[in-house]
């Protein structure tokens, strides 16, 4: 009986709509058959076939209400389950559509209105919000996120923005503080400003890390600078006094020469030369220092005692020959200056030729000015050598710094020469060795003025053709170079002119340097003693100006003047011969004029 | 020893003059008279130039050496120079002839006494 129900119930299940017809007329089909088998049943059977008809049948229908009774359950679930689904697909395809939005045109909006500024609330507050919890959660995130990030990234920008207007800022100060100020500061502190000055006076940069670091470096300049100048003034003084001493003991040693002969007088003169090497070293040191020259002239000294008292400075001194024909002369502000320079280039061209040569001084008149030439004959010195000699004496490096060792001289001629505006030139000499030509330019040659008629009377009255003959023999024989002739001719009248007891530029001055009351009169630039000197020079004048034709230029009185004056100076122990000498002294005189 | 001013004088040394000898011959006493042979010539060496100028008239050694201010030892050596050259001449005064020819010293004052009184 399970049997037939099974596939109703199958077919139900596959075909709800048939079954509320199906079960009905399953039931009436049933009670009809069910009907018939009682009527067509034995009549002893039949309350029992109908017994058994209508409890088959009530089984029958309890199975049908039953199935009918989950079928209809299941319909309605199926209906409902539909609607369910329904609705689901369309919540999910909202919800589609809501992503989509979001993701492609809410979110770049809301970035792009975040980027512009705009707050993060204001712009959560203009969108549409969307339905979903998660989304509108989402979408609040990623505002907020985006928010904090631009605002992020503006304060970075801002930053960065700060960072590189400070970058430009220091670097300008640096490339100020290199290019202007600190050279600036350095040249003031070398002009002797304190540190204090040059911090104060400059405009230094504001950043500390620069400040500082620019302020110790002025500040340990300033104390290098200041020692330096304290060492060189300490120096310079000390030497002034040295210098001071040497000059004292030169005049001291000469005062002594005059007073003592014989085997004391060699002694004296190998000091003398020893105090004038040291005299020597001294100025050269005193120069470098800064310091002045031990001596000041304050006459024109001619030529050949500029040589002479250059080449006096030397150890070598014997070595050296002087070839000098010019009378011209040095002004005297310029001669210390012209002697130390020519000795320091005489002592070089000395100390490098073999002991045995010679060194030879030519002096020679241009119209450029005079022009020394200084040659030795030792060893040619290489290029390199010539050409840091020639810086060396170009006079451009002053600094103490570009001194080398013990090689001092030429750096001091080369001061000199800047100084003057001597040109001094290396150049290989033709005598094997170098040469050195110093050309002292013609403000520095003393002014000549034409000897006046008066002071030579004696090679007019005696000798008339003495001068004329004279003249073209003037050029020197051993003429260094023959050009010297050009500008002799020139110098002719000073040439000839006699050398008398002083050169020709300071006759004019002695003539009144007394008053008529008979006191010396010191004229400006001259000493006192001089001026005593020119004064005692006056007392001859009248007797050697009318006396012209028959008397010699001297009178007996000054002979006789000059006579006790040599006698008085060589000492006591020629007293007795030199007594008769006294008679026939001045007596010699008219006769030889006579 | 008094110190003189600094700038008065020449800056050449002695020993330049005399070409670092200062050893002279005795060849002249303080008396001797010298007398200058030639003229100076130029590019001699200006000590030279005046003794020759000097010593045109026959002029003692002793006033040579005042007149160049320079020492008799000095005066000595450069004359030896010019001597050896032969530019000079060096008479020796004739001391024995001129001693007996001279006054009496009595009469020498007397005639000092007599000009100090004019």
């Amino acid at each position: 009986m399970p049997v037939p129900a099974r596939p109703r119930q199958r077919r139900s299940a596959q075909k709800t709509g048939s079954t509320p017809v199906v079960f009905p007329a399953v039931l009436v089909v049933t009670a009809a058959g069910a009907g018939a088998a009682v009527g067509l049943a034995p009549e002893g059977a039949r309350p029992w076939v109908a017994g058994t008809a209508i409890a088959a049948w009530g089984c029958i229908a309890a199975v049908v209400a039953f199935t009918s009774a989950r079928l209809r359950k299941a319909h309605r679930q199926t209906v409902s389950r539909t609607g369910e689904l329904e609705m689901t697909k369309n919540n999910w395809s909202q919800h589609g559509a809501e992503t989509d939005q979001l993701v492609n045109v809410t979110l770049p909006a809301v970035a792009e209105q975040l980027k512009n500024g705009v707050g993060a609330d204001k712009v959560l507050a203009g969108l549409p919000t969307p339905s979903d919890p998660y989304l509108r959660r989402m979408l609040h995130v990623f505002t907020t996120e985006v928010a904090q990030s631009v605002r992020r990234t503006t304060d970075a920008q801002s930053d960065l923005d700060m960072m590189r207007r400070e970058l430009a800022l220091g670097t300008q100060e640096l490339e100020r503080l290199t290019n202007d100020t600190l050279p600036a500061a350095v040249s003031l502190l070398r002009e002797g400003s304190s540190a204090d000055t040059v911090l104060a006076k400059l405009d230094w940069p504001s950043n500390p890390l620069l400040r500082s670091p620019a302020e110790s470096f002025i500040r340990e300049l300033a104390y290098s600078e200041r020692r330096s100048a304290a060492a060189q003034a300490a120096s310079a003084k000390a030497l002034s006094r040295v210098q001071a001493k040497t000059v004292g003991m030169l005049a001291d040693l000469r005062d002594m020469q005059d007073r003592h002969g014989g085997e004391i007088f060699g002694d004296l003169l190998r000091l003398d030369h020893s105090t004038s090497q040291l005299g020597l070293m001294t100025d050269r040191l005193a120069l470098l220092m800064g310091g002045r020259s031990s001596r000041v002239w304050n006459k024109p000294i001619v030529m050949e005692s500029i040589l002479r008292g250059s080449v006096g400075r030397i150890a070598a001194y014997r070595r050296v020959r002087l070839h000098n024909s010019s009378k011209a002369s040095i002004a005297g502000f310029a001669a210390e200056g012209v002697m130390h320079l020519l000795a320091e280039l005489m002592d070089n061209a000395a100390n490098f030729s073999p002991p045995i040569d010679e060194v030879h001084v030519y002096v020679e008149e241009r119209s450029a000015g005079l022009v020394i030439t200084i040659e030795d004959s030792g060893l040619k010195m290489s290029d390199a050598s010539m050409r840091r000699a020639e810086e060396s004496v170009s006079g451009q490096v002053t600094d103490l710094a570009s001194l080398q060792g013990t090689r001092l001289g030429l750096s001091v001629v080369g001061r000199l020469a800047a100084k003057h505006g001597i040109s001094v030139n290396y150049r290989p000499s033709s005598r094997g060795g170098t040469g050195v030509v110093v050309l002292l330019p013609p403000q520095l040659v003393a002014q000549q003025r034409e000897p006046v008629g008066p002071e030579r009377p004696r090679p007019g009255a005696d000798l008339p053709t003495a001068p004329p003959a004279a003249a073209p023999v003037a050029p020197p024989a051993p003429a260094p170079v023959p050009a010297a002739e050009e500008s002799f001719p020139v110098r002719t009248p000073q040439a000839t002119a006699p050398v008398d007891e002083a050169p020709p530029v300071d006759i004019p001055r002695r003539r009144g340097a007394a008053t008529p009351g008979g006191l010396p009169v010191r004229a400006p630039g001259r000493t006192m003693a001089e001026a005593e000197r020119g004064r005692t020079k006056n007392a001859p004048e009248p007797s050697r100006a009318e006396p012209d034709a028959n008397a010699p230029a001297r009178d007996a009185g000054s002979r006789f003047g000059a006579f006790h004056r040599g006698r008085h100076a060589a000492g006591t122990t020629d007293a007795s011969p030199a007594a008769p000498g006294e008679d026939t002294g001045p007596g010699t005189g008219p006769e030889a004029a006579g | 020893m008094s110190r003189k001013p600094v700038d008065i004088g020449d800056p050449d040394r002695l020993y330049t003059v005399t070409g670092g000898r200062s050893e002279a011959d005795d060849a002249f006493d303080l008396v001797t008279l010298i007398v200058s042979e030639c003229e100076p010539a130029a590019g001699m060496q200006s000590e030279h130039v005046r003794i020759l100028e000097l010593c045109r008239h026959p002029t003692a050694l002793v006033e040579v050496s005042a007149e160049l201010k320079l020492p008799i030892t000095v005066v000595r050596i450069l004359l030896g120079d010019l001597h050896a050259m032969g530019k000079v001449s060096a008479r020796h005064p004739r001391a024995a002839d001129s001693v007996a020819a001279l006054p009496e010293t009595a009469l020498l004052q007397e005639v000092l006494h007599g000009l100090r009184n004019l």
